[in-house]
């Protein structure tokens, strides 16, 4: 259970605070079912996603997680670009308290997943911005967590490997929980049973994704 | 994406955390170019090089009373170097740790604690090079007094975590706070006594110079390598000593304090 008592936030900036992103959030998601976020744009939905996975503070309330969230998919951040692929999958690794050797397990996991060859022994600075999104996703997927949050782009690969990217979220959806932020009706359609809707700052949860969407639609019309 | 791992303890999740960020520290401070091993003993050389001129050629002053200039000189910048490294680290270990956040098992103070490690390792490799080095070159470094060096040093790195713990947090407040913390390294350069002996001071500045407990640290360092070294009366290596304890509770307070709004996106 991921359990979200009044959960308010706004930024702050060089200019002051800005406006209330999230203005009192009270939800609860639950284990066993992949859940989208939905909602117009600027109502919230990724900073949501970025306070479940830890990444950012709330400025009221809080967020109770009992469970193993991931970082949302593909946004593996910290690389150092003068380090290797090899050096920086070693350190993210060892952050989440892997031994070296089964670091080498998870490495040999992220080369043959991220197929950059010769690369994944380069700084990391010197990819282009496929490879680096390659090496990204292929992080994201390397370690296990009971929920795996995955905001809007399914991690953005291109070509051949956007179909490994969706072949393993379907993967992903099947073994473990989604919480997806998502415009796409078809994304919400193939993954999710169920979703919160932010709408006016305030959470709804819904048991059918598709009536949460109907909704939605409407909110957008008016 | 294998089977679900067992729950592992706080100390467990800590410890690996300042282990996988003190392995990258390490790895990033020496592979940024291929030249970044000389510069980490260049930077502190050319600073003793310069002293050395300053009271040799501009000043005249080829005598400190039961000291050689050069060791003296030598040692107020190894023994300053401790503390400004750890500061000024750890200062920058806060400002970029926004990226690590991205990892819910870190926290704004491990940043800080692993790059402490990583200066720590440095400063005290630096110091056993160029003191080795300056041996080697036939200046007079022979140490006189080996309890009391340790204890010094020791004593310095105490008070330059403490100053470090504190000065990383305050110094990422707000902007005008890290502006503030950088202009008052200075003065704290030159209050520590690293360009002139103590004794040289005249008495109604040495009470206040001795304030700073940073000088207690550089002065009895000197005495450990020079006993016939003169300082002005009332250097205490224990004074420091309950700085560093202080500044080290503080400092850890204040992460706590703190540590929403360090990791709070700005």
């Amino acid at each position: 259970m991921i359990q979200i008592n009044d959960v308010h936030k706004r930024y702050l900036t060089s200019r002051g605070e800005s406006v209330w992103a999230l203005r009192g959030i009270s939800v609860a998601i639950p284990p066993k079912v992949n859940v989208a976020i939905l909602g117009k744009h600027g109502s919230g939905k990724s900073t949501l996603l970025r306070l479940i996975a830890g990444i950012d503070r709330p400025t009221r309330g809080e967020i109770l997680c009992e469970r193993r969230v991931s970082w949302p998919i593909g946004l593996v951040t910290g690389l150092q670009p003068n380090l290797s692929g090899r050096q920086n999958t070693r350190f993210i690794a060892r952050l989440q308290g892997f031994s070296e050797k089964e670091i080498d397990k998870k490495i040999e996991f992220v080369i043959e997943f991220c197929e950059i060859g010769e690369l994944f022994e380069q700084p990391f600075g010197t990819y282009s911005n496929g490879m680096r999104a390659r090496l990204n996703f292929a992080l994201s997927v390397a370690f296990e967590f009971d929920v795996y949050l995955v905001d809007e782009n399914l991690g953005g690969g291109t070509g051949p490997f956007l179909e490994k990217t969706r072949n393993t979220i379907k993967y992903l959806s099947e073994h473990a929980d989604l919480i997806v932020v998502t415009h796409a009706e078809n994304i919400l359609k193939t993954y999710c049973e169920a979703a919160v809707w932010l709408h006016e700052g305030r959470a709804h949860w819904f048991d059918s994704a598709s009536e949460a969407w109907q909704e939605h639609k409407k909110a957008l019309a008016a | 994406m294998a089977a679900s791992r067992a729950l592992r303890s706080s100390f467990a999740v800590t410890f690996s955390v300042w282990r996988a960020l003190f392995l990258r520290e390490a790895a990033t401070r020496l592979s940024r170019n291929p030249t970044a091993w000389f510069w980490l003993i260049a930077e502190p050389l050319t600073h003793i090089a310069f002293l050395m001129w300053l009271f040799v050629i501009a000043f005249r002053q080829r005598h400190i009373i039961g000291a050689d200039t050069s060791v003296f000189v030598m040692l107020g910048v190894l023994a300053f170097i401790i503390p400004r490294n750890l500061i000024n680290g750890s200062i920058a270990a806060i400002a970029g740790a926004q990226s690590l956040y991205t990892y819910r098992q870190v926290k704004a103070v491990d940043t800080v604690i692993a790059r402490i490690g990583v200066e720590s390792l440095l400063a005290f490799i630096l110091f056993f090079v160029i003191w080795t080095g300056a041996a080697l070159f036939g200046f007079p470094v022979s140490l006189a007094d080996p309890l009391k060096a340790i204890l010094a040093l020791g004593t310095l790195w105490f008070g330059g975590v403490g100053l470090a713990l504190v000065f990383s947090v305050v110094a990422n407040l707000s902007v005008q706070a890290g502006h503030l913390v950088r202009t008052l390294m200075a003065p704290l350069y030159v209050f520590s006594a690293v360009m002139f002996p103590t004794a040289a001071v005249p008495e109604s500045m040495r009470n206040v110079m001795l304030i700073n407990p940073l000088v207690h640290g550089v002065e009895s360092l000197r005495l450990a390598f020079m006993p016939a070294y003169q300082t002005a009366p009332g250097i205490d290596l224990l004074y420091l000593m309950q700085w560093a304890i202080v500044l080290i509770f503080l400092g850890l307070v204040m992460h706590a304090v703190f540590e929403n709004f360090l990791m709070t996106k700005k």
